[in-house]
């Protein structure tokens, strides 16, 4: 299911009621296609993180359409059943901390989503290794998450969100405890896994080291969206 | 799938194997009071067995010869010989007393038994049985009594010819077994002060000491030291007859109550141990809800260290049941360390306890289904926790 | 083979896990009710023993007298105190005679006045045979003459009544003569019998004894029967022992006799069976038996307990059971007999048995039979058996689990 990325139209969120409610998104309109990483940049406050959550089918939107990988999600109202299900195979989650299982090794905290998906133990490691090769730490297969360093561990955090092949990434603020070598090794791992899968990837950040990387940005703003053009700065030759 | 409660005992091992260390230690503790109450079930169970007895004939309108006192005449034992369908009756006492062997004093149940008759133990684990008239005894192994030792009971000293297991009385005294004359000496007889005493009074008494009559006052003091009394008749029926088809005639008696096995038993165990029955039960309810509490403060407090990887699966796409799941094998694997921890325990000190403590394999059983539900019911207020989890904390802001 | 870490965890843990299992199932297994029941067994053998009869019993003095009163009366005086020797008539105690010499007195003086009696009785005898002479020599010449016609026949009547009359007076006087000598013999007797009396009063040894108990002080009264003072013949001591009934087969006079005393309870004395009393104890169904010593000990006190075993001929040569083999089942006595490694109940007829608990096997057992001897549980038929040396260590260890 790698087809069609993310397209999102007219969402709106409103909390509460009456009186006390708050929009927070008031009207969001984006489009990522397969293999693109698209930026999402605005203030605190902006309603970044509630549209991460409609995205990632964890909050339900008050209006709008979403549709993820080809399939509708959300048209006035949920139109999957199981969100939890479409979270695990249609959405990867990359978050500002690596959030891996510490009681797993590193191998099985790739492997756990295909596991729980169905997928028989031998084929989710062996996709799981791959990965972990892909991203330069095969070498850590069996070690315990507490043993790795930080970019270490976040590039297996990647690789669990790629495990299942979704889709849709989203990924919040995943550079913002790193340096700015580090920040844009991971940048330059995204755009591969992109490129290798036809992955859709949404990144919300506000660090300055990486918003240049991005070819498109869409700059959020009490809850509207603008879409821009970025520099698109190469990360070739980055590690 | 894998494991991924396995997964997290693994990685926390250590926690895990003290708690269930711990927490075996309370099911041992547990076990071993159940084991107490069946320890006690069995000692009146052994008393009745090795009686050899088909029935109990005491004083009528008593619930003797062990949870009351009951005393008759000895010589009834020939009458009750003659009624149909007994085929041995034997005369026994029982009295409870302080035995002395050197320095050391032990609570025993004195039996006064006549050799080979019922009564006496059945099976020795060292030595031979009573074979002298007088001054030799039988002892239970509880009493730390070794062959060849010379006790004291009350007037006299005996010596230990041989050795029983699991002779005890319901209240778990170890028994020593003397011959029946002896025995009743023992029960009956006052120690020398008191029998001085007793033949003042008597020779004060001028209707005793009469003048005129030579004899009176020596025939009446020689009654009181001697005694006719004994506890019980222990009686076997024939082969092929019912007990109570031979205890009515012997009731009808008028004079005395006739017991049978299930009669003797109901007295036992639903009156005597009736008390410490309802203790035990009271100390199990309490000890099962400690344990339940303790595991679901243990496992809710690993879970609450866990809240953030839990908020974190939600949000990759675990599901609820999975999560669950996952505490609740947690809190049945902790269960089962704890089980196997106590039941070993328990085994291994029930030989140190001062009563007999008896585990069944069926108590066994009960424990290890009593303690899975604990643990499953305990781990629900972790489930409900974790399962209130917002998955959007995973995501900050 | 380089074994990862968390691998290394795993495999130990898993070894920590399956030897806490193995030990679990080890311990139910081996106590509990899944566990064999440990016995130990032992190989008949024919032989003979000894067997003994043992008894309790008192020590009594074979001849003893208790010294009283024949009559109630005062004591007047005890001579001798507990413990003396006394010889055969010697004057032990006295009663207070009271008015027996007052007595003796009166009939000494009612003596003299029989003896007067008699002799005025004789007087008066000679008086009336001197009385009768004359009458009759009056009625002969009085008769002569009448016969001549001298006197007329009222006269000759009157001598004939004369006659009569002193033949009467004279044998009146020979019967008061006799009274008076019967009443004096009368009065001798009585004084004999006041002198066996006051013989009486004065209770002396009837043979060569010690006493025993001064039951009486000077000065107390006692009656008729009760004891002033009592006399054992030290030398006549002997045990009167008590044997149950069900247990005194082959008790005989003869039996040689090993007498402990309770007063000295390391030595051991020899005696033998003086005498079985025909009349045993039905209350306490008892035999009732004399042993006598065989030499005096020296210092034993009448009363005193003593233990008394019994040797019988030995047996005739058969298996003998240690008696701690027997059981009951079913109404039938008999042993669990080890059969290829299975108990098996078999009826025995049973002889004699000795003090030392090993008991004669007249059927139902051969010699090279393997019997269960002690076992930690009653078995069945169905138990299963493990074979042990012995249940209980012998000094300290207590009883194996």
């Amino acid at each position: 299911m790698n087809q069609g990325g993310i397209l999102i139209e007219g969402l709106r969120k409103t909390y509460g009621q009456g009186d006390t409610a708050v929009e927070a998104l008031k009207d969001v309109n984006m489009t990522v296609g397969p293999g693109e990483v698209v930026g999402l940049v605005g203030p605190s406050g902006s309603g970044k993180s509630t549209l991460l959550k409609c995205l990632g089918a964890i909050i339900e939107p008050t209006a709008g359409r979403m549709v993820l990988g080809g399939n509708v999600i959300y048209d006035g109202g949920w139109k999957i059943p199981d969100l939890r299900t479409l979270r695990r195979d249609s959405i990867g989650f990359v978050f500002q901390a690596p959030y891996l299982i510490p009681f797993l090794d590193v191998t099985d905290n790739v492997a756990l989503l295909p596991m729980l998906a169905g997928v028989s133990n031998a084929v989710a490691r062996a996709r799981a290794l791959e990965l972990l090769a892909a991203l330069d730490v095969a070498h850590r297969a069996q070690a315990e998450p507490s043993q790795l360093s930080g970019g270490e561990q976040q590039r297996v955090s990647i690789a669990r969100a790629l495990a299942n092949r979704p889709p849709v990434i989203l990924a919040d603020e995943p550079t913002a405890p790193l340096d700015s070598e580090r920040a844009l090794g991971v940048m330059r791992i995204l755009n591969q896994m992109a490129q290798q899968s036809q992955t859709a990837i949404i990144v919300v950040t506000h660090d300055e080291k990486i918003i240049p990387t991005f070819k498109r940005i869409y700059h959020i703003r009490e809850g509207r969206t603008i879409e821009e053009a970025g520099e698109g700065r190469s990360l070739e030759g980055m590690a | 799938m894998i494991s991924l409660a396995g997964r997290d005992i693994l990685h926390a091992w250590q926690k895990f194997v003290f708690t269930g260390l711990g927490l075996g230690l309370l099911i041992g503790v547990t076990l071993s009071m159940a084991g107490v109450y069946r320890g006690m079930v069995d000692d009146a169970q052994a008393l009745l067995s090795n009686s050899g007895a088909d029935l109990w004939v005491v004083q009528k309108d008593t619930q003797g010869p062990y949870a009351e006192s009951s005393s008759i005449k000895d010589d009834l034992v020939r009458s009750v010989l003659g009624m149909p369908g007994v085929a041995r009756a034997a005369n026994v006492t029982y009295f409870t007393m302080q035995v002395q062997q050197g320095k050391d004093e032990v609570r025993a149940m004195v039996v006064g038994i006549e050799p080979g008759q019922p009564g006496g133990p059945g099976y020795l684990v060292a030595g031979r049985h009573l074979t002298r008239s007088h001054y030799e005894a039988v002892a239970d192994v509880k009493t730390g009594f070794l062959l060849g030792d010379r006790i004291r009971i009350r007037r006299h000293d005996y010596e230990v010819v041989g050795l029983t297991q699991r002779m005890v009385s319901s209240g778990g005294d170890p028994m020593v077994f003397i011959s029946l004359k002896d025995a009743q000496e023992a029960q009956f007889l006052k120690d020398n002060d008191a029998i001085l005493n007793d033949r003042v009074r008597t020779a004060a008494n001028p209707a005793f000491n009469r003048p005129g009559t030579p004899g009176l006052l020596d025939a009446l003091q020689a009654t009181q030291t001697s005694s006719h009394n004994v506890n019980a008749i222990l009686v076997q029926v024939q082969d092929g007859l019912l007990p109570q088809q031979v205890a009515e005639p012997i009731r009808r008696w008028k004079h005395l109550q006739v017991f049978t096995r299930e009669g003797m038993e109901d007295i036992l165990v639903a009156k005597l141990i009736a008390t410490s029955a309802k203790q035990i039960g009271m100390f199990l309810v309490i000890l099962a809800i400690v344990s339940a509490a303790i595991v679901a403060f243990i496992i809710y407090t690993m879970t609450l260290g866990k809240i953030r990887e839990i908020a974190v699966l939600k949000l990759i796409g675990t599901r609820n049941s999975t999560i669950a799941g996952m505490i609740l094998q947690q809190a049945l694997g902790l269960g089962v360390i704890g089980f196997v921890v106590g039941k070993l325990a328990a085994t291994l000190w029930a030989p140190v306890f001062p009563k007999f403590v008896l585990l069944q394999q069926g108590d066994a059983l009960t424990g290890f289904g009593v303690t899975m539900l604990i643990c499953a019911l305990a781990s629900t207020l972790a489930i409900r926790a974790a399962l209130r989890v917002d998955p959007a904390e995973a995501i900050g802001g | 083979m380089n074994i990862s870490t968390p691998m290394k965890r795993r495999l130990s843990l898993a070894a920590l896990a399956i030897f806490l299992l193995a030990a679990l199932a080890f311990v139910m297994l081996r106590s509990g009710p899944l566990a064999p029941t440990r016995v130990t067994v032992s190989k008949v053998q024919e032989g003979t023993f000894s067997p003994a009869l043992f008894g309790i019993g008192t020590v009594e003095a074979r001849r003893n007298w208790m010294i009283g009163p024949t009559v109630a009366g005062r004591v007047l005086s005890v001579r001798v105190d507990v413990g003396d020797s006394v010889k055969a008539g010697q004057l032990l105690a006295e009663m207070d005679p009271v008015d027996l010499e007052q007595r003796l007195a009166s009939l000494d003086a009612s003596i003299t006045r029989a003896v007067s009696a008699q002799a005025a009785a004789a007087a008066q005898q000679l008086d009336a045979a001197a009385r009768r002479e004359l009458a009759a020599v009056n009625f002969r010449r009085n008769q002569d003459l009448a016969d001549k016609n001298f006197i007329s026949a009222g006269a000759l009547e009157a001598r004939v009544q004369e006659k009569v009359s002193a033949d009467a007076a004279q044998q009146a006087a020979q019967a008061s003569v006799l009274g008076a000598g019967q009443d004096l013999t009368r009065l001798k007797a009585d004084r004999a019998a006041l002198l066996q009396q006051r013989l009486n009063v004065r209770l002396l040894a009837p043979a060569d004894a010690v006493v025993s108990s001064r039951d009486a002080e000077a000065g107390s009264t006692v009656v008729a029967g009760q004891s002033v003072l009592r006399l054992i013949d030290p030398g006549s001591l002997w045990i009167k022992l008590r044997i149950d009934q069900g247990r005194s087969a082959g008790l005989l006079p003869g039996l040689k006799a090993s007498i402990v005393l309770r007063s000295q309870s390391q030595t051991s004395l020899a005696g033998s069976v003086a005498r079985v009393e025909l009349l045993s104890d039905s209350v306490t169904e008892e035999k009732i038996a004399q042993v006598a010593f065989e030499q005096m000990p020296s210092a034993v006190s009448v009363g005193e307990m003593a233990e008394v075993t019994l040797q019988l001929p030995a047996t005739s040569k058969a298996v003998l059971v240690p008696g701690a083999s027997i059981q009951r089942q079913g109404g039938a006595t008999g042993v669990w007999r080890i059969a290829s490694g299975k108990p098996v109940f078999t009826p025995l007829r049973l002889g004699a048995s000795s003090l030392e608990g090993q008991v004669q096997v007249l059927e139902g057992l051969k010699a090279g039979d393997e019997v269960v001897v002690y076992s930690q549980k009653a078995l069945t038929s169905e138990s299963r058996l493990q074979v042990v040396d012995a249940l209980v260590k012998p000094a300290g260890a207590g009883v194996a689990p």
